[in-house]
């Protein structure tokens, strides 16, 4: 069904795909803990290009009749999944800089407080 | 500083220009209660007025918005053992004259909050139309889902207890709180109270909404009034 050297190219392209998260892990551009989405993608869509019968069979589950529209639909629900995943960590991550702010603050009056009662210039 | 039991949580975001009269009518007129102000990441010199007239301020290294920054003045009551805070806003739009009798239901202990309504008596500053057609919805939105009526469920005029001081400082929402802070508040069993209070018109500038805001204002609040309702589930069904 997919042509060998459609094959052989997707191959060589998700082989590009990991090597550049394992570039991206060992400058620590990525942390590990958020690799380990990219890393199932990939794994994914490995199975996929080496087992397409697996994709087949999952398209015709969810009851796509076109295989193109099929590997479509998973593709943009997995893209969703990530998106929705990072929303989720830029949310944390919101909450903690909030907090920081507030306790930098704090911390930062504390300190103003002090130098004036001990007459530190500042 | 001062270790009263009343803190004024004063959040003030490039109010350079009101802030001096507010905070100069505290000290000289009111120095029974202590007063903190947030100044949250202002872009105009409100940190440096607050500098120069030696306030009680603290100085938010980003802009976070009302909901953080109020925040921070609750985390600083917190901190500091104070048995009531209140927010003030830092326009001028809420008088001081009315703290009194906003605290004195908390320190009788008929109430955990008191709000600041503008819609008991109906005097002084009535907002628009439209803005007031919000509200009641609003509020209305509230009484069916907390099973409580609130008719002001805008006002930033509003006093807490010890209890919810601490409760707001670990939960306090992030925008547009202030409807929001009250389900929060029903939904841990909060009883509120609200005072016939008048409010003036700002001194300076503008509410920060508009239209658009508005519209956005509307959806973003209903549904995080829901929300807050929905993730205290398991208290569902009981009166408050």
């Amino acid at each position: 069904m997919i042509p060998s050297t459609l094959r052989t190219s997707l191959i060589c392209i998700l082989i590009g795909y990991f090597i550049f998260i394992l570039i991206f892990l060992k400058k620590k551009a990525i942390s590990l803990k958020y690799t380990l989405l990219w890393l199932f993608a990939g794994f994914c869509m490995g199975i996929m290009v080496i087992w397409p019968q697996v994709l087949t069979w999952i398209i015709r589950i969810i009851g796509i009749e076109s295989n193109m529209n099929g590997l479509f639909v998973l593709a943009i629900g997995f893209l969703m999944a990530i998106l929705m995943s990072i929303t989720s960590i830029v949310s944390r991550q919101s909450e903690k800089i909030k907090s920081l702010v507030q306790h930098i603050a704090m911390l930062e009056k504390r300190i103003r407080e002090l130098e004036n009662d001990h007459g530190v210039e500042s | 500083m001062k270790s009263g039991k009343v803190l004024l949580i004063i959040p003030a975001y490039n109010e350079a220009k009101s802030i001096e009269s507010v905070v100069n009518n505290i000290i000289q007129n009111y120095p029974q209660y202590d007063y903190l102000i947030i100044n949250d990441g202002s872009r105009d010199n409100t940190a440096e007025i607050c500098e120069r007239n030696h306030y009680n301020y603290v100085s938010l290294p980003l802009n976070l918005g009302i909901g953080g920054a109020v925040q921070t003045g609750y985390l600083y009551a917190l901190k500091n053992n104070y048995s009531i805070a209140i927010q003030i806003d830092g326009d001028g739009q809420h008088d001081i004259q009315y703290v009194e009798k906003i605290i004195e239901p908390l320190l009788k202990g008929e109430a955990d909050i008191a709000i600041g309504s503008r819609f008991i008596t109906k005097e002084g500053f009535q907002s628009s139309v439209s803005r007031r057609l919000g509200i009641q919805i609003l509020s209305k939105l509230i009484l069916l889902v907390c099973f409580k009526n609130v008719k002001d469920v805008t006002s930033g005029f509003r006093a807490v207890n010890q209890r919810f001081i601490k409760i707001y400082a670990e939960n306090y929402p992030n925008d547009y709180p202030e409807p929001e802070a009250i389900v929060i508040a029903l939904v841990h069993g909060g009883k509120i109270k609200e005072i016939p209070v008048v409010m003036l018109e700002r001194e300076n500038g503008t509410s920060s909404i508009n239209f658009w805001k508005s519209i956005y204002y509307m959806i973003k609040v209903t549904l995080a009034i829901v929300v807050s309702r929905i993730s205290f589930g398991v208290r569902r069904g009981k009166k408050i």
